[in-house]
């Protein structure tokens, strides 16, 4: 009995502070995919645009890694329950989640990142970038620098849309610049438990790459990326190209090599999409987040004035649709 | 009456296990700036907290206690089946290719032949191991560990390529849904998939108990010489135990793509072989015993997101508490040691023997 | 097949194999060398982690936890380095982490007779638990063991790159497997490590402890656990990640039974696992072949399996494996 007391105290005082929470402030939640907040790269992208957002609305934010893809939908309605005002969800794995959570909560407002919207629902942005255009920028930069005309890349896995995207950008890009290119990639070998958290892989990879004459590196993928990132800057004069966020700013031990980044604008479009909420000027249906290289740090004065002059031409024709990508 | 005195015996070890555990697992979120009742609250309420979370934890435990029962009938015979994974893997596949892809049966016949065609999916993915033990001596850890990874890559080729769903230009590579005539319904919003679960490991105790081919298998367990000595055809005995293993686990394959997620899907199904070995190990080998291990495993699931919710502590503490009560359930001699009322009956499990099996 | 019909075979094979390195070598050398310098930098955690297992196993004690084991070394060293800034201490703190779990695993498997397989789960549950709870977010920046070359030894053409220029764990490692081939079957450490995997009685009524020497086996296996995880986030990736590990415990453990519980036969499973592992990538490498990867991915498992089945007929585990040991 006493048990009972105190069990059905405790779920008062819960409930009782949540609610104080829903009455107090607009509140953001964000579920990730299966995976890390801090994964230096999607994740973290993601929850940085949250907290930006949170800070400039005085908003409450609060993120749950998802453990068990299986737990998306609950995840998702544990924000919904609680009086969320913006749920922002990560991954095109949570789509379906997604979508079925707006149906059954109208009144709040969602951010699915890197999902689709085949059609519109009203509280539902889909955040979603052209990754085959940052890939295609980020495959002529490496076709710009490189002396050997051996470049490589390492991916996570083709099982992800996005990454096959930027897979298929890299090598237009690279070709584009130059046909006779040699593009060494490959894809991890394993399922979507390991494909993004093996930095082991991606380094043993990109240095097998390496040793065979490739010397600008393009790693995308999570950490299996980042790994790859980090290997090829212990090798002396070799280029690596980051992806996502400008992972000069999270990846400091890949700084001796990463010229640049193939951005997805991920965290001002987050930020951007969570005030529109705010303000009742929500966008429904597809969103396009920019995407582009990001600048090149330390390695601004080794990269000659034609070379800058060709990427700026190539992301204006991208973007005005005069180079089309084929898949 | 005295069996029933020796079963809650049997019973206060893994309840003082349990509270121990929760005591120190509280202790270290105190430790790190957090409150324990709200942390254990949450997770309690994400459990069991209402009805909708009560589903989930059944939900959560069903495919725990198949790949338990798995292991523990292989554990039975002596015989490590590490490559659960990868026979539920096959098993929940197949039932899903087969749940989209024919149509016009009536439901129970539906779903009767999808159930049975992840049983032999899985079935015959461990006959594999068995053979490869029976036939060329190949430790079936090896094999298990191995043939794991080629279920993973199997299964995510086939969704990308022949069974992938392509209605709506869909881009990511799963199975379409399966035909409702195929879906297991809840119950009153209970999972009957549970239900399925409690059956299938009643049904393995009474065989393990009652039968001559499940004596046999026990004393497989005993040695292989013995066994041989009395008669068993190893070879065989080896690809049948393997067999029904992996059978076990295609069900669970079976009734989750059935019962939950209604479709193939990468990524979705990982990582429950190995909590199948954690649930086998709590249950101490009992086929029944499965049953509340994989209740405790499938609630600290479903309730870590609440959890995290409610107190922002990482959910890996769930790990760490999990660690600890399958350290306490199986070091009895600490146990007793620390609390003298229990004394100590029966024999330490063994279940190792198996393992350096020539 | 006889032994010596068997013997032909293994030359036989182990011969086509070192033609077919060179040969490559000649046509197209830094491919050869990225393929087998890849393979060896692959098999480095493997054969580390299956050494671990087989000290253990040799005096009697199962490990299934190296998985957890190298996840703690990891771990370890890449916080001690976060706070030294001094590589050699994180390391060792590395090393003695993985010592103190295996201290763990005796404490459970020798003294409370807790089932081998169960203290194992134990360990790898409780790393998983352990390092993801105390894993403080946001911090990336650490140093990392840099390769170095010796000299000389160095400039001898394909063994020069593949053995002499390499990141020190990597070299250390190599060492370390003859070195414990010869502890094991030619000193008195070893022989006694073995007397308490095949008969404990024996070696008790010979006045020798089988507790210590289980203790001790499964400490000093720790800790090169520890250091297969400190490759991991010190040698090979310079950052630790809460699931890098990603099943390479598991793999040394089917590497260890398929090196028959030897150092040296540890290594070339080891070694054959990891170049069939470079080979996919390789093959995905070249632009002619389209081949999906989940299938060049599976190459390296099947390989495993096809070897066992085909090539080696019987296991041979130590008598007492997995029998704990009552002193009267």
């Amino acid at each position: 009995m006493m048990i009972k007391n105190a069990l059905v105290m405790m779920a008062g005082f819960w409930s009782a502070m949540l609610w104080t929470v829903t009455a107090c402030a607009f509140s953001v939640g964000l579920v990730t995919d299966v995976g890390v907040i801090d994964d230096k790269s999607f994740n973290q992208s993601v929850w940085e645009g949250v907290q930006a957002a949170g800070l400039n609305l005085k908003a409450k934010t609060k993120y749950i890694e998802t453990r068990d893809a299986k737990d998306y939908s609950s995840n998702i309605s544990l924000f919904a329950k609680n009086g969320y005002d913006v749920i922002v969800t990560v991954g095109f794995g949570l789509g379906e989640a997604t979508r079925n959570a707006a149906a059954k909560y109208p009144e709040i407002k969602f951010i699915g990142v890197d999902q689709f919207q085949v059609s519109a629902m009203k509280n539902i942005a889909g955040l979603i970038f052209h990754e085959d255009q940052a890939g295609f920028q980020a495959g002529t930069l490496a076709a710009l620098v490189t002396k050997s005309n051996i470049i490589a890349s390492v991916f996570a896995t083709d099982m992800i849309p996005p990454i096959v995207a930027f897979k298929n950008g890299f090598e237009k890009g690279a070709r584009y610049i130059n046909k006779d290119i040699r593009i060494i990639s490959s894809y991890h070998p394993g399922g979507l438990d390991v494909a993004f958290t093996d930095p082991e892989w991606g380094a043993s990879t990109a240095r097998q790459a390496i040793l065979q004459g490739a010397d600008v590196i393009f790693g995308a993928g999570g950490l299996t990326g980042n790994g790859a990132l980090v290997e090829t800057a212990s090798h002396k004069g070799r280029y690596c190209i980051g992806v996502d966020a400008d992972q000069w700013l999270t990846v400091h031990s890949a700084r001796p090599c990463l010229v640049s980044c193939a951005l997805k604008k991920i965290t001002p479009a987050v930020s951007g999409l969570v005030v529109m909420a705010f303000e009742n000027r929500f966008p429904a249906g597809n969103y396009y987040g920019e995407v582009g290289l990001s600048s090149f740090h330390e390695f601004d004065k080794d990269i000659p004035e034609d070379i800058r002059k060709k990427l700026s031409v190539i992301e204006k024709e991208l973007k005005e649709g005069r180079i089309r990508i084929t898949e | 009456m005295t069996r029933l005195a020796s079963i809650l015996q049997s019973l206060m070890i893994p309840v003082l296990a349990v509270l121990l555990s929760f005591i120190i697992g509280g202790g270290l979120i105190y430790l790190s700036g957090a409150d324990p009742f709200l942390a254990l609250n949450g997770l309690f309420m994400g459990a069991f907290g209402d009805l909708d979370a009560f589903s989930r934890t059944l939900e959560k435990a069903t495919p725990l206690v198949f790949n338990g029962l798995a292991l523990t009938l292989a554990f039975k015979a002596g015989l490590f089946n590490i490559g659960v994974q990868g026979q539920f893997l096959f098993g929940a596949i197949i039932s899903a290719a087969v749940g989209c892809y024919v149509s016009g049966l009536p439901v129970p016949v539906h779903m009767a032949v999808a159930v049975f065609s992840g049983i032999v999916a899985g079935a015959v993915y461990g006959m594999i191991q068995g053979a490869l033990k029976a036939y060329r001596g190949a430790h079936e850890v090896i094999t298990g560990i191995m043939l794991n990874y080629v279920a993973i890559n199997i299964t995510d080729y086939w969704t990308k390529g022949p069974f992938m769903d392509t209605a709506n230009s869909n881009s990511i590579p799963r199975t379409p849904l399966i035909l409702e005539s195929c879906q297991i319904p809840d119950i009153w919003g209970i999972p009957s998939g549970f239900l399925i679960a409690v059956l299938v490991s009643v049904v393995l105790w009474l065989f393990l108990k009652k039968t001559v081919t499940g004596f046999e298998i026990k004393t497989m367990g005993q040695g292989i010489h013995a066994a041989r000595y009395a008669g068993i055809k190893i070879n065989g005995m080896m690809i049948f135990i393997m067999g029904l293993s992996g059978g076990l686990a295609g069900i669970g394959g079976a009734v989750e793509t059935m019962g939950v997620t209604h479709r193939f899907q990468p990524g979705f199904n990982l990582g429950l072989g190995f909590e199948g070995i954690t649930i086998a190990l709590l249950s101490r080998i009992h086929p029944v015993g499965v049953l509340p291990a994989a209740l405790l495993l499938g609630g600290m699931k479903a309730g870590a997101g609440m959890m995290q919710f409610s107190s922002d502590i990482p959910t890996e503490i769930i790990d760490m508490m999990m660690a600890m009560i399958l350290l306490f359930v199986a070091a009895d001699k600490l146990m007793t040691r620390v609390l003298p009322v229990l004394k100590k009956k029966e024999k330490g499990l063994a279940l190792s023997a198996g393992w350096g099996s020539k | 097949m006889n032994t010596s019909a068997k013997k032909i075979v293994y030359y036989f094979i182990s011969g086509t194999l070192i033609l077919s390195v060179f040969i490559s070598y000649f046509f197209n050398a830094p491919v050869t060398i990225a393929v087998l310098s890849s393979a060896i930098r692959q098999s480095t955690p493997l054969v580390l982690g299956a050494m671990c297992g087989l000290i253990g196993e040799r005096a009697g004690v199962i490990n299934i936890g190296i998985e957890g084991q190298m996840l703690f070394g990891a771990f370890t060293g890449f916080i001690v380095s976060i706070w030294t800034g001094n590589l050699f201490l994180a390391v060792c703190a590395g090393m003695v982490s993985g010592l103190l779990l295996g201290l763990f695993l005796g404490f459970m498997a020798v003294s409370l007779h807790v089932d081998q397989i169960i203290a194992g789960t134990v360990i790898n549950i409780a790393a998983v638990g352990v390092c993801g709870y105390f894993y403080p977010t946001g911090l990336s920046v650490s140093n990392k063991l840099q390769a170095m070359s010796i000299p000389f030894l160095s400039d001898i053409p394909l063994i020069g790159p593949l053995f002499f220029s390499n990141s020190p764990i990597t070299m250390v490692t190599i060492l370390l497997v003859f070195f414990l081939q010869f502890m094991l079957f030619r000193s008195t450490w070893g022989l006694r490590t073995r007397a308490s995997g095949e008969h404990p009685e024996a070696a008790e009524t010979l006045g020798l402890n089988v507790y210590t020497i289980r203790y001790s086996r499964l400490m000093a296996g720790g800790a090169l656990a520890g250091l297969a995880g400190v490759f991991l986030s010190l040698e090979a990736v310079g950052t630790f990640e809460r699931n890098m590990v990603n099943g390479r415990g598991f793999i040394a453990l089917a590497v260890m039974i398929f090196g028959r519980w030897t150092p040296i036969g540890s290594w070339g499973a080891a070694l054959l696992f990891a170049l069939t592992s470079a080979l996919q990538t390789q093959l995905q490498f070249s632009d002619t072949l389209h081949i999906p990867h989940q299938f060049t991915g599976m190459l390296p498992y099947l390989m495993t399996v096809f070897v066992i089945a085909v090539f080696m007929k019987r296991n041979n585990p130590p008598e007492a494996l997995g029998m704990p040991f009552e002193k009267d």
